[in-house]
């Protein structure tokens, strides 16, 4: 009999995921940490190495969202980074505070002020008009 | 050598905290552990020191203490390992964290066997034998997969050194994970699917901070953390 490659060997099983928020908050921040890595990072390059920190005013800005390039850029930013750090926050805070009614609660006000800040913020965003501060 | 040492010492029938006893023993040898020195303590000192062991060659694992600051196996641990000086050394040691003490160095195990017990750790499969009535046969490959987690020796060194499971004693523990990991991806068993789903529960996997102080602490050197990121990598890809 032929020799089979170990890969041929190892037995591949599948089944059926039962996903909780835990998992999904898991793979969020997995995939979210990536999408951080490369625009959180290239937003720092941009606005404190290629620029100078001390140029970044409301013109600068202006002049950035007069692109909807840099808009998108930074929505981007804000939809990981925000539930990223807050859902970070959340784990930390339910390492310390174990009361079922107060963790429920916490974890409901955080999520209360993600989906607050998201949509502020992107509103925000989207129909900011450059051309009054150019 | 000469060897100071400090013991954490509670006995609920008498004192109101925790406190710590000095000892110093004389001509300590190279190859004494410190379970020797604690059992010099106790034969010569003070026999009302209370400690758990059984085998005393880091097997039936059931002396993991805090030394040091670190978890390690008392039976395991050669003195000499604690110290760079060849005449002195000064060893602290405390009962495993997170579990509550009954006396002394011994704690209540009972939670983490509790813990142990939800993975369903034993063989499941209600299949008939194969026709010629001897074994459930599987590829040398298949059973490397899980040869790393069958050297568990439920020391719960591992899980008393993981902040996940001191900040939250529901967490089910590396310890339990590594078991349920052995069965897991063991092809001959079936019931993966149910320790999956305990595993995949909130207070299982996900509680997992990745920090290697499992895999750190491990006194038969199991890698502790990468079981738990293939067991949480199953649980992504619901592939075994």
């Amino acid at each position: 009999m032929a020799a089979a490659t170990s890969s041929q060997k190892i037995t591949v099983r599948k089944f059926q995921v039962h996903s909780n928020f835990e998992r999904f908050a898991y793979l969020f921040m997995r995939m979210s940490g990536v999408g951080l890595l490369i625009l959180a990072v290239g937003h720092m390059l941009i606005q404190h190495v290629l620029n100078s920190s001390a140029n970044l005013t409301i013109e600068f800005v202006a002049a950035q969202w007069n692109s909807w390039g840099w808009k998108v850029y930074d929505i981007l930013l804000l939809w990981l980074a925000i539930p990223h750090g807050i859902n970070g926050l959340r784990n930390i805070l339910e390492d310390y505070i174990h009361n079922p009614t107060t963790v429920k609660l916490i974890n409901r006000l955080l999520a209360l002020f993600v989906v607050a800040t998201v949509i502020w913020a992107t509103i925000g965003m989207a129909l900011f008009d450059a051309s009054k501060f150019q | 050598m000469k060897v100071d040492l400090r013991v954490r010492r509670f006995n609920p029938e008498k004192d109101q905290k925790p406190w710590w006893g000095e000892y110093t023993l004389e001509k300590v040898r190279a190859t004494d552990t410190v379970l020797d020195l604690l059992h010099r303590i106790k034969w010569e000192q003070d026999g009302t020191l209370t400690l758990r062991r059984s085998c005393a060659h880091g097997v039936c694992g059931s002396d993991a203490l805090r030394i040091n600051g670190a978890n390690m196996l008392a039976c395991k641990t050669l003195v000499t390992r604690l110290t760079k000086d060849n005449n002195y050394a000064r060893i602290q040691v405390e009962p495993i964290l997170g579990m509550q003490i009954i006396k002394d160095l011994v704690v209540d195990m009972e939670p983490f066997f509790d813990h142990y017990r939800s993975v369903m750790p034993y063989f499941v499969n209600d299949n008939p034998l194969p026709a010629n009535g001897r074994e459930r046969l599987q590829s040398q490959e298949d059973r490397a997969r899980f040869d790393d987690t069958t050297k568990c020796i439920l020391c719960a060194a591992c899980t008393s050194s993981c902040p996940s499971f001191w900040a939250n004693e529901k967490y089910i523990g590396p310890a339990a994970i590594v078991q349920a990991h052995r069965f897991i991806f063991d092809t001959r068993d079936e019931a993966f699917e149910e320790r999956l789903e305990v595993v995949g529960d909130t207070f299982g996997v996900w509680r997992c901070r990745t920090n290697f102080n499992c895999s750190n602490a491990c006194p038969r050197e199991i890698e502790v953390t990468r079981a738990i990121a293939e067991v949480k990598m199953a649980l992504t890809t619901g592939k075994i």
